[in-house]
């Protein structure tokens, strides 16, 4: 996925990361592809000379909120606006220009400054609270990423992105008929077979997510990893999480993408504030110059709701409410979710949650 | 319950305040003073509300001092003074650590208490506010512990008023009462009515019961400063507020037996050159003027080129900006009363009738107090809006062509406090750093504090100080010096003091040998004949004539000023083995002409044997400060931060020094080589009774220093003082002379608030080491400069 660092330690992790989070800032001048060409339609592939970074993303039809319509939940649009906007969003590129790279200044001490400011500034309370974490959930990429998944824990997994908080909670907080889904399911590529199957079965339109091309280290021939993307595609796969060729990165060849990851989630550093803030600065400036909205997601140890209000007060403060959406913001994350749950109960309760008390994901 | 972008656009967190009212309950919501380990609440006085900044609601009612209240509480604080002070040092760190524990056990109760009757943001209060006042007391407790070893020579002042006017928190308060109950004062601090914290911090000092009346609130109007100045016992007033409130104050108290310390002013700087991380230096805006960090307004200067790209990211973050309740928990800033809110106002709309673009955003109720973050630019630069302190929160930006026009603009306003310069070229960041005239400045950071660094200005920011060390010594005297009494003279006429140009008539018929030409003035490297073209003649012991001296007067002042402004820059970048070796050459030929000073001094009545020892002590001092000149300033490793801190010791400029008429020849020496070694350009008034060997120094700094670092100008002593005080460009002024001279000193320096130092009509041992070259010397000859450099890849 969107750059994987090698790091070692966090003062050389967070060194490497600055430098490639800067380069993102140049956006990129490859080919790539949000799919926008409907079901069945092969995602454009990475650039001859390379991965693309990030997310190469198949349209979904406006379906990751299936049924949210109504304007009540803030991600709400019909699913035409839902196209239109995947359409107008879409990255298609510019030319590469490496003095955009060149005169990006970061300071790092203020940098975390700011990220440590960021995560004590916003206090939300009771029903903001509720409702914020509510909206978190929309954003999360339900993630499993183990060696030994199965048919059986992805179908456990596909419901739980159905069904993400329990029902009677939603009723308590009135919103049990909005619908509310995780964005998405992420899975490896040999999985995504049966998180189509078992989406299907529970009748939803959640897009299947999969991480390809030699996750999580990219280190694997041009030609598999195509295919790989190629297969993920052919089962189902609307989203492709793709990690790109750090050594075309390192010698300074770019390339862009609709979404843009911190890591992937596989180090033993991931998303970090200071790193996700220079990214979405750059995300920001890029659209200034091209008007593409690139969108972000952070991948790995975010666990916590407390965690995922921080990330979206984050975004809400660099990049503004308008990123606030699937379509622009994910949270790739397997155990947050379930943290989100209990807070919520407490929240509907007044009381704090027994283990058996809400269901595993 | 709506999820979505309604709710995303208003984040309202109410906060639970119960605890705050609940203290004021306890004091039946009539708060009192609080004076000697105890509450008093005399009767019969006015009171004022203590009011919700927000909702106007009446929270408490505050009683005003009166003369009498304020006497009750010096008399506390003198009498806890006897013992607080003769304690050794471990015992005083041991009550400020647990002063610090006290304040994290009834932390929350501390910010919701002051969030609530201050309007500020509760995020701030709580998450640096109440750690910084814990940092603050332990750090002083160690400074304490090591008092005996570190500050050997100095001894505490005796009982600190302290002045706070409305704009300040209690966590100005913090910075000044720890170095002072460290070092062993007691302190009385006067808040405006309807200000509690302090009142609270106070009884969580007195309720650890060991020592009563080292720390005195009392609320009042800033009009009983006078008041508590000149109770018998005060040997400091530092004020922090307004500056032409400070400047009043400084008129007030001349003569007064307190010294006063003036903490003025709240507008910072920002340079954001075209090499800088512009999105941090946003954020670094938002901290400096649109959130509750800073207490003042702040001046912007944006390079030409990122103008554009500034401006834009400026309007973009403003828009996400969130203003409302303090007691809110995700509120960026808070409201600070219904005077602020005018006060802004003010500001915007005269900006605005003289030109300039006011752009206003941000999620802020549109009801008073509240008050949008405002952005003001293309303002004309002669505007008088240009000139007058920016309020809080309001940004003025301009836009600078090149580091040195920035330079030359940041330092064309008369104040001095804080700047934070912005540049990933580390050359040029420095460059700026060293350059600008203020107290603080931080590289690519805006706002830090530790207690470790000094915080303190120069120019109309007044020059008090505190933290770090300088901020211990604004409480401290050196050992064995008397107690500050009033030497106040009632009927010294301000507008007449020293303004007749005395005439002079011939003195009676010149006997013996003719004495040799009159000597000139000694400005611009050479000697020159006086304005006025008439000599004041000088008599030896035995009254007969010895010598013509020229006559100075306000023009030949304003020459000697011009002459040291032209050769200060030239001296500063001297490196300091230079400045030592020009002393050392200097001392050098005195000794060469020991005989010819000798012989002056003896026919002042001097002793030969003594007279001797003037000459060579005085060499001796010139070389002592030229070998000093080499250890100028340190560097502070502070915790949070990764990166050093440097204490920078900066010439104070052009300092004009009014010798005494004792030791005519030592004084003088001893005077110059201090200021000369931390490189300033100086204006002398030699002794008034004899002249002639400070003269005769003269004809050897022509020779051996650059023409107009030493300037002597001979005359009447308090025409000369006046025309000195009185001039606006020259920064820093010291009087040895009669008491009403000094008076005359402290009132005048009101104009550019220049520091000043005045004897008060005491002479000086000049030839002990303790006050002829004691550190005293070394303190007062330079400013101090906070350079922050944060490092990181």
């Amino acid at each position: 996925m969107g750059g994987r660092i090698p790091t070692r330690g966090s003062r050389r992790g967070q060194r490497a990361r600055g430098q490639r989070a800067r380069g993102q800032r140049a956006g990129g001048g490859g080919q790539r592809a949000r799919g926008a060409e409907g079901p069945g339609a092969e995602v454009a592939g990475p650039a001859p000379r390379g991965t693309g970074a990030g997310r190469a993303r198949r349209s979904r039809g406006g379906g990751t909120q299936e049924g949210l319509g109504g304007g009540e939940l803030g991600v709400e649009e019909p699913a035409t606006a839902a196209v239109a906007r995947a359409m107008s969003a879409r990255n298609l590129g510019t030319e590469l220009d490496l003095s955009w790279i060149s005169k990006i200044q970061v300071n790092q001490p203020a940098v975390l400054r700011r990220a440590e400011q960021i995560q004590a500034r916003r206090m939300v309370k009771k029903e903001w609270q509720a409702a914020w974490l509510l909206k978190a959930v929309t954003f999360i990429d339900l993630t499993t990423l183990s060696g030994d998944d199965t048919s059986s824990n992805v179908q456990r997994l596909c419901y739980k992105a159905k069904y993400p908080i329990r029902e009677d909670l939603l009723k308590a907080l009135n919103v049990h008929d909005k619908g509310l889904t995780t964005a998405a399911v992420c899975v490896y590529p040999a999985r995504v077979c049966d998180a189509v199957k078992a989406l299907k079965a529970a009748g939803s339109t959640i897009p299947v997510a999969s991480v390809a091309t030699g996750f999580p280290a990219g280190q694997t021939h041009l030609k598999t990893r195509l295919e790989e993307i190629r297969l993920a595609v052919e089962d189902g796969a609307t989203e492709i999480d793709v990690v790109i060729n750090r050594t075309l990165v390192l010698t300074g060849q770019w390339e862009g993408s609709d979404f843009i990851k911190t890591s992937t989630g596989k180090e033993t550093v991931n998303a970090t504030f200071p790193v996700a803030i220079v990214m979405l600065r750059a995300i920001r400036d890029f659209f200034w110059k091209t008007g593409n909205k690139i969108g972000f997601k952070p991948a790995g140890g975010i666990r916590s709701a407390k965690d995922s209000l921080a990330w979206l007060s984050l975004i809400k403060e660099e990049l503004g409410d308008e990123w606030l959406t699937p379509e622009l913001f994910r949270i790739g994350a397997s155990t947050l979710l379930s943290d989100i749950e209990r807070q919520i109960y407490h929240h509907v309760t007044g009381r704090y949650a027994a283990y058996h008390d809400l269901p595993m994901s | 319950m709506r999820i979505g972008h309604d709710l995303t656009v208003r984040v309202p967190a109410p906060y639970e305040e119960p605890v705050g009212r609940a203290w004021l309950d306890t004091q039946d919501r009539h708060l009192g003073h609080y004076v000697n380990g105890k509450w008093l609440k005399p009767e019969h006085r006015n009171s004022v509300p203590c009011r919700d900044p927000i909702t106007g609601e009446n929270l408490a009612s505050c009683p005003q001092a009166q003369a009498e209240d304020v006497a009750a509480a010096v008399e506390a604080a003198r009498t806890a003074w006897e013992n607080w002070s003769g304690l050794p040092g471990a015992s005083r760190a041991q009550y400020l650590t647990r002063l610090a524990k006290m304040i994290q056990k009834h932390q929350r109760l501390l910010w919701t208490l002051e969030s609530l009757v201050t309007g500020r943001a509760v995020r701030e209060v709580r998450d640096r506010d109440i750690p910084l006042a814990q940092q603050l007391l332990q750090w002083h407790a160690v400074q304490a512990y090591t008092q005996e070893e570190t500050l050997a020579g100095w001894e505490p002042m005796g009982v600190i008023g302290l002045i706070l006017s409305p704009t300040f928190s209690f966590l100005e308060m913090m910075w000044r009462i720890c170095p002072a109950l460290a070092v062993g004062c007691t302190v009385v601090v006067l808040v405006p009515p309807g200000s509690p914290t302090p009142l609270l911090l106070a009884q969580l000092a007195g309720e650890l019961g060991s020592f009563p009346g080292i720390l005195n609130v009392i609320n009042g109007p800033a009009s009983l400063g006078p008041i508590l100045a000149s109770q018998p016992g005060v040997q400091k007033v530092t004020f922090c507020g307004a500056v032409e409130e400070g400047r009043v104050l400084r008129r007030t108290l001349a003569g007064q037996g307190a010294e006063l310390g003036l903490a003025l002013g709240a507008e910072s700087l920002l340079v954001l050159t075209e090499a800088a991380d512009v999105d941090s230096a946003v954020e670094g805006v938002v901290d400096a003027a649109w959130s509750d960090r800073s207490a003042g307004g702040l001046r912007l200067l944006i390079q030409e080129s990122v103008w554009d790209e500034t401006m834009r990211r400026l309007q973009e973050r403003m828009a996400r900006l969130r203003g409302g309740r303090g007691l809110d928990g995700a509120v960026d800033m808070g409201a600070r009363g219904a005077a602020a809110h005018d006060l802004a106002q003010r500001y915007v709309r005269e900006a605005q009738s003289q030109g300039a673009q006011v752009f206003q955003a941000g999620d802020v109720p549109s009801v008073s107090p509240f008050f949008p973050p405002t952005l003001v630019s293309d303002l004309p630069p002669a505007s008088p809006c240009t000139q007058a302190e920016v309020p809080w929160p309001v940004v003025v930006a301009s836009p600078f062509r090149t580091a040195k026009e920035a330079l030359a603009v940041a330092n064309g306003t008369p104040r001095g406090g804080s700047a934070s310069v912005w540049s990933e070229r580390l050359g040029q960041a420095l460059e700026l750093g060293y350059g600008l005239r203020v107290g603080t400045v931080w590289i690519n950071a805006h706002g830090l504090r530790h207690p470790e660094v000094p915080t303190g200005g120069c120019k109309e920011s007044g020059s008090s100080w505190h933290g770090g060390p300088d901020g211990l010594y604004e409480y401290l005297r050196p050992s064995g010096t008397p107690a500050r009494l009033p030497s106040l003279s009632e009927n010294l006429n301000y507008d007449t003091f020293g303004l007749a140009v005395p005439l002079t008539l011939p003195s009676g018929p010149e006997i013996g040998p003719s004495p040799a030409a009159p000597y000139g003035l000694f400005i611009g490297g050479r000697f020159q004949a006086p304005g006025a073209r008439s000599s004041r003649c000088i008599q030896d012991s035995k009254g007969n004539l010895q010598a013509y001296v020229a006559e100075g007067g306000a023009k030949d002042i304003r020459g000697a000023v011009e002459a040291a402004h032209q050769a200060a820059p030239g001296w500063v970048s001297q490196p300091p083995g230079a400045r030592a070796s020009l002393l050392w050459a200097l001392a050098s030929a005195l000794e060469r002409r020991e005989s010819a000073f000798t012989s002056a001094l003896e026919r002042h009545g001097v002793e030969l044997k003594t007279a001797k020892v003037e000459v060579e002590l005085s060499a001796r001092r010139l070389r002592a400060w030229g070998a000093r000149a080499q250890a100028q300033g340190h560097l502070l490793q502070v915790a949070e931060l990764r990166g050093p801190v440097l204490r920078l010791r900066e010439p104070l400029g052009v300092l004009a020094i009014v010798c005494p008429d004792e030791w005519p020849l030592l004084a003088f020496a001893s005077l110059l080589a201090a200021a000369l070694a931390h490189g300033n350009a100086v204006v002398l008034v030699p002794s008034g009774v004899c002249p002639i060997p400070a003269l005769e120094v003269c004809q050897d700094m022509a020779t051996l220093l650059p023409a107009g670092l030493v300037n002597v100008v001979t005359g009447d002593r308090d025409h000369l003082t006046r025309c000195l005080a009185l001039h606006q460009d020259v920064q820093a002024l010291w009087y040895f002379g009669s008491a009403q001279g000094s008076q005359f000193v402290e009132w005048a320096s009101a104009g550019n608030l220049k520091p000043v130092w005045v004897n008060r009509g005491r002479p000086r041992a000049w030839d002990q080491e303790a006050q002829g070259a004691g550190p005293e010397l070394g303190l007062r000859a330079a400013r101090t400069k906070a350079l922050w450099l944060p490092m990181g890849d």
